[in-house]
């Protein structure tokens, strides 16, 4: 069997399933997508951002 | 005869027949559809059966439209002689389904693919339409929780480690005074044993103090809002002046009009640093 035969018949033949998957979908790519634009906003800013340069004014005592 | 004749040339008459401009007689009033009776005359003189010299219906007849008048018969018959199937004919071949062009280059080998393909993109759409939902609606409420300043300023944290046994300390938190004491071994005992279920506003002192030691509560006295006095009272623990309510070790409303217990806020002790945070 082919993976489109695989992937119909394990996803899209129930319209129950259908529908879950597309919501466990999109609540995986809405985390997927929130960590990645935070991932590119740090890279993008870097060295600019409080955690970046709290080590050079904040001393944590030990 | 002579007087005859010169009526006879002296009037037109209409002439029974006249032609239409196509050419066609025009008989206003002729029935051409008109037969023979079937039945019997039906004047007197009994049975006499259908005419025999006249064709029936189906085999043709003569007919008027507005155009034209005509004849039709609609029965063939065979001609004698001479019959040649004419086999050379200039006529289009009939086909079954005429001018269907063939469809079978374009047609895709597997549809399989397709199917999966299709409902992948429909699903793709729902994905992306769900996200864009949740998160306009979680950000939508976002906008109705607090602030950080709020959240920062909701919070008091206390430290412990300054309050000897048997002290109280009231220190504000959201614009109200919070009795924290630091209870001594008799004086739990003493609010452990009390029979609370016989009180006002029946409550164990288990359920009020997270640790036995520290007792957080609410400095407003519940009958009209005055701030009770420490250490004072019948009951040893609060009392309050403006009516005269008096409160026990534990925050309890034991005598006068108070109604209710001290409130006692959310909590929390945070053990590693000896602190107590409250809110």
């Amino acid at each position: 069997m082919s993976i489109a035969t695989t992937a119909y018949n394990a996803i899209f033949k129930r319209n129950s399933v259908y529908v879950g998957s597309v919501f466990a979908a999109a609540f995986a790519f809405g985390i997927g997508f929130d960590s990645g634009v935070t991932a590119f906003w740090d890279s993008w800013n870097k060295g600019k951002q409080w955690k970046d340069i709290r080590h050079k004014y904040v001393q944590d005592e030990e | 005869m002579a007087s005859f004749q010169a009526v006879k040339k002296s009037i037109n008459l209409v002439p029974t027949v006249r032609a239409l401009p196509s050419g066609v007689p025009a008989a206003p009033l002729l029935n051409l559809k008109t037969r023979a009776p079937a039945d019997h005359h039906g004047h007197g003189h009994g049975s006499s059966g259908p005419r025999s010299d006249v064709p029936p219906s189906w085999v043709g007849g003569v007919s008027k439209s507005h155009y034209s008048l005509s004849t039709k018969t609609y029965t063939t018959v065979l001609p004698a002689t001479g019959f040649q199937q004419r086999l050379l004919h200039t006529s289009a071949v009939v086909q079954d389904a005429p001018e269907v062009p063939d469809f079978s280059n374009y047609r895709a080998p597997n549809t399989d693919n397709n199917r999966t393909l299709s409902y992948f993109m429909v699903g793709t759409m729902g994905v992306l339409s769900a996200s864009v939902a949740k998160s306009s609606v979680s950000e939508f409420l976002k906008t109705m929780a607090a602030s950080a300043d709020v959240l920062a300023l909701a919070k008091v944290e206390v430290d412990l480690s300054a309050i000897p046994e048997g002290k109280n300390v009231i220190i504000k938190w959201r614009g109200k005074p919070v009795f924290i004491r630091h209870r001594t071994q008799s004086e739990i005992e003493e609010a452990r044993s009390a029979d609370w279920k016989t009180f006002r506003d029946p409550e164990p002192d288990e359920a009020r103090a997270k640790k036995p030691e520290w007792l957080v509560m609410l400095g407003v006295c519940t009958h009209l809002g005055c701030v009770p006095i420490g250490e004072a009272g019948d009951f040893g623990g609060w009392f309050c002046p403006c009516h005269g309510s008096h409160y026990d070790i534990s925050g309890r409303a034991r005598k006068g009009p108070a109604p209710l217990n001290l409130e006692v806020p959310a909590h929390d002790f945070n053990d590693a640093e000896g602190k107590l945070v409250i809110g």
